[in-house]
């Protein structure tokens, strides 16, 4: 193990987040918060390690890598930044306990959305950017951002991205793994540009509007308000959020192939199919539920429905209105949807579609090839035959996060949370979702959980956004041995 | 005409066999002696022992002063170099085989008359098309179509119940004195007859007729057979003729594909979404029964080994499959596989050679087609405007024995010859010959 490599790539990555930190600080000024020294000092704290361990390990002539060592950057990559993007939190004094703030970042850098903040609009400017901010560099990865604007990587950038961006097959859109990292970060700036211009158009203020832009798209959750996005009670705006939440949903590669003019993806791509299909009916579905709730107003049914299912489904989080109680079995229903997730190579989380359609359809084969024994029957996946092998691997992901979700469950429970809130809260964290159900249901948060809960939940955060593999790895005897 | 054939494998040697019979001047090179010396005995040609792409065994036959070169070893590699080579040291024409689809395909251009080569041949393409054909007409043995379909010439077994068995040809003729068709030759132990009016027909007679669209229905009945629809059919082995097959084939049918290869089935899978691909082994009648050979009506055997695919068919048949068709590129065993009770077999060599020489004659002979099993050739000329087919009536004509006429394709209509017939400039005309009536045919529609 190359360690040194892995030292001086986290300080990298340390400079790196010390820098973003500061990035909110003209909002400060614009609103005239005091919250500029907190954001100055947590810069430089976090800067000055990392500058600390660059410089212990930058005379290494060693700039070789292999996977273990891809996977543990990737790891501790992300719990480092979590760790210290607590700072500003703590710092500033608005959070007291460093369980809360850390909580509060890693809900945050995994995109998740899960908030134990309870008056959201007393936080000031810089240090709401800061979070906002969060989302929105972990929603396409912050070592993806690094492949694509620092020239240190050769090879082993491939081992970061495939740990980062974890997925079933990879689609690189150009050979060069820094170049695809380029065009990925050059489409999600343009999309979160393009729905801030539609958001203020909306009649939304630049800083709201940058913020959910922010959080749209990295598919986070995070609201610069307490009654998250209900406080915009405009249609257009809540279509805009609807618009973005698909599409930041949807594989990456399809907005590059939408932007060179192709769009045959539509009709071809199985995934993309059975997602927006997904979508829409359950969106029919529960939008008949919901219509007695809100005396038979059609349109703000289908509105308000259609905004929830793609908020859980994408896993972004976002609520207007305890969906909850539509309905008495709607609790069921949305518990459902924190298990679906979005499309692989979208800044969604969860299970993803395309392990959906995979595991389903291979299901239904096993039927027939009960029938046919001696037949070789594959699951077509893009009009493609899918190997036994990303199978496998699919069945192996779904054990795990089923796994998971019960084994975190119960240990919830063992630390005091009824069954509902321990279930919902293990599946929106793993998912990367954000509102749970039962006590950490959209209209509640995660604030009154126990200390060890949220770090659990923390952990589980990281597994979920890192797809399970990454980080089980580094946790198997297997994985340290050479 | 000075030939080079390159490659005596089957389809050189049929080839050679062919060409030096209407007295071209063939030289022979392949890597092989033994197949040379054989190649040798049996005809009258130069052979030379080496590399088609050795240059000094290029020079030694001539290649420079070639009018034709014929690259046809069973490497498509070495057929595509050594046409390049023969054209850039001056021969005039050159064929390849190749055994890659996407060479013929328009998907990527490639000019490769610019690098040399002239024409390519893909057997596979032409076996494909003739099997599917097989299958769509299920009561035909074999099923030639001309200028698109006008007309058609169906090869038929009698059954011994056939309305028409015992009798002769004049009495058929004046029992159906409307429709549209001609029977060309009749094929009966082993030997190929031209049919006067006479001559009877007898039971487990092969007939060849000629037909417009119209008249298929009839000869069918004449003959004592329904065309079925088939909807299941089963083909054996993955190979590139297996594949296109599966491809082709219409949606509706259901279609089972046995590979013995287990790599090669799922790549099978993948290409063929509506094909239901099994591993196994063609000749395990337990997997042949799991997967419903009771309720097959076409069976398909396409390996690559010949004996494989016939007993296959054999046990198909066995079993009551409605038609087996085998893909038998030995040519010895063409003969035999009629009388064992085959109904129909495909052979890639010949169907390649017989493309070669349909590309040979090109001019006055729009296309050419064999028959499996039986020694004589189809026909379509196209008739000069200063021709010696125009001046007479056909009954008149100094017609070879060795050969029929059977249609003509005039405009958009089409015709079944008869003895007042008249040949009419730019008419196509299908005719069925014996190797014997070749020469005099081509005197006839020589302009």
């Amino acid at each position: 193990m190359n360690f040194k490599i892995i030292f001086k790539l986290i300080g990298f990555l340390l400079m790196l987040t010390g820098l973003f930190m500061t990035a909110g600080i003209p909002f400060s000024f614009y609103y005239r918060s005091d919250d500029i020294p907190a954001l100055l000092i947590s810069a430089l704290i976090t800067s000055a390690t990392g500058f600390i361990l660059w410089l212990l390990t930058r005379k290494t002539e060693n700039n070789e890598f292999g996977k273990r060592e891809g996977f543990l950057i990737v790891t501790f990559g992300w719990l480092v930044m979590a760790l210290f993007g607590a700072l500003p939190f703590m710092i500033y004094g608005t959070i007291t306990n460093y369980t809360d703030a850390f909580f509060e970042t890693m809900s945050g850098f995994t995109t998740t959305g899960a908030t134990i903040i309870q008056n959201i609009e007393v936080i000031p400017a810089g240090l709401l950017f800061w979070r906002s901010l969060t989302q929105w560099l972990g929603g396409m990865g912050i070592i993806v951002l690094s492949l694509a604007i620092l020239p240190i990587l050769g090879i082993g950038g491939m081992q970061l991205f495939a740990a980062e961006v974890p997925g079933i097959t990879k689609d690189k859109i150009h050979p060069r793994v820094r170049e695809t990292a380029k065009r990925l970060w050059g489409i999600y700036i343009l999309l979160t540009f393009s729905e801030i211009i539609l958001l203020l158009i909306g009649g939304m203020n630049l800083f709201d509007a940058i913020n959910h832009s922010f959080t749209t798209m990295a598919t986070g959750g995070f609201s610069t308000k307490n009654a998250s996005t209900g406080y915009f009670s405009s249609p257009f705006i809540q279509y805009v959020f609807i618009i973005f939440m698909l599409f930041a949903g949807m594989n990456f590669t399809l907005h590059y192939q939408m932007f060179h003019g192709k769009f045959s993806f539509i009709k071809k791509n199985t995934e993309f199919k059975s997602y927006i299909l997904f979508i829409a009916i359950v969106t029919l579905i529960v939008t008949v539920v919901h219509l007695p709730h809100i005396d038979f107003h059609l349109e703000e049914a289908f509105r308000q429905t259609l905004f929830h299912v793609t908020s859980l489904v994408t896993t972004t989080g976002y609520v207007s209105s305890d969906y909850e109680n539509w309905a008495p079995f709607s609790r069921m229903f949305f518990f459902t949807l924190l298990f679906i997730g979005g499309c692989a190579g979208s800044t969604g989380g969860g299970i993803k579609f395309a392990r959906h359609y995979l595991l389903t359809k291979n299901g239904l084969l096993e039927l027939k090839r009960l029938l046919h024994p001696r037949a070789v029957i594959p699951v077509r996946f893009n009009g493609k035959a899918v190997g036994m092998d990303i199978i496998s691997n699919v069945q192996a992901f779904f054990i795990f996060y089923i796994g998971i979700a019960v084994f975190g469950s119960i240990l919830l429970s063992i630390f005091g949370l009824d069954f509902i809130s321990a279930a919902g809260a293990v599946a929106t964290c793993l998912g990367n979702v954000g509102p749970g159900i039962g006590t950490v249901g959209p209209v509640n948060n995660f604030a009154h959980l126990p200390d060890i809960a949220k770090w659990i939940l923390s952990f589980f955060m990281l597994m979920g956004r890192l797809e399970l593999f990454t980080v089980l790895l580094i946790l198997t005897p297997a994985f340290w041995k050479s | 005409m000075r030939i080079i054939i390159a490659g005596v494998g089957d389809v050189g040697y049929h080839l050679a066999k062919e060409l030096s019979y209407e007295s071209h001047d063939i030289t022979a090179i392949d890597i092989n002696q033994q197949r040379l010396a054989h190649t040798d005995s049996m005809t009258d040609i130069l052979s030379i022992n080496g590399s088609a792409t050795s240059l000094s065994i290029l020079k030694q036959a001539n290649a420079d002063k070639a009018d034709l070169f014929i690259a046809v070893t069973s490497s498509e590699e070495m057929n595509i170099a050594s046409s390049i080579l023969a054209k850039k040291m001056g021969a005039k024409k050159t064929i390849a085989r190749i055994s890659n689809e996407e060479y013929l395909s328009n998907e990527v251009k490639i000019n490769f008359k610019e690098i040399g080569i002239d024409f390519m041949i893909y057997p596979e393409a032409l076996v494909v098309q003739e099997t599917v054909n097989l299958i769509k007409r299920t009561a035909a043995t074999d099923l030639l179509e001309f200028e698109g379909g006008k007309l058609s010439v169906m090869g038929i077994r009698l059954d011994k119940n056939a309305p028409i068995i015992h009798k002769t040809l004049n009495e058929v003729a004046k029992e159906y004195p409307n429709i549209d068709f001609r029977i060309v030759a009749i094929y009966r132990n082993f030997r190929t007859i031209i049919p006067m009016g006479k001559d009877k027909f007898l039971p487990n007679d092969q007939v060849f007729v000629i037909t417009k669209p119209e008249g298929i229905e009839t000869i069918l009945k004449l003959a004592g057979k329904e065309n079925i629809n088939f909807n299941n059919i089963m083909i054996l082995g993955g190979s590139k003729i297996g594949r296109g097959v599966a491809k082709l084939l219409p949606e509706e049918m259901t279609v089972k594909l046995i590979e013995s290869d287990e790599d090669k089935t799922f790549s099978l899978a993948d290409e063929l979404p509506r094909t239901l691909v099994i591993h196994g082994d063609g000749r395990d009648i337990d997997l042949l029964a799991q997967e419903g050979i009771i309720d097959v009506d076409a069976f398909v055997a396409v390996t690559e080994d010949a004996e494989t695919n016939i007993i296959s068919c054999l046990m198909a048949k066995h079993l009551g499959v409605k038609k087996a068709i085998a893909l038998v590129d030995k040519t010895d065993y063409v003969p035999l596989t009629q009388t064992i009770g085959l109904d129909s077999l495909i052979n890639k060599k010949l169907n390649a050679a017989t493309n070669i020489l349909q590309f040979i004659r090109r001019g006055e002979v729009l296309a050419q087609t064999s028959l499996e099993g039986i020694d004589a050739q189809l026909f379509e000329y196209e008739a000069h405007p200063n021709s010696s087919v125009l001046k007479k009536k056909v009954k008149d004509l100094d017609f070879p024995k060795e050969a029929i006429i059977g249609g003509i394709v005039r405009g958009e209509e089409s015709f079944i010859v008869v003895g007042d017939s008249q040949i009419l400039p730019n008419d196509k005309v299908v005719i069925f010959s014996l190797p014997a009536g070749i020469k005099k045919l081509e005197k006839l529609f020589k302009s």
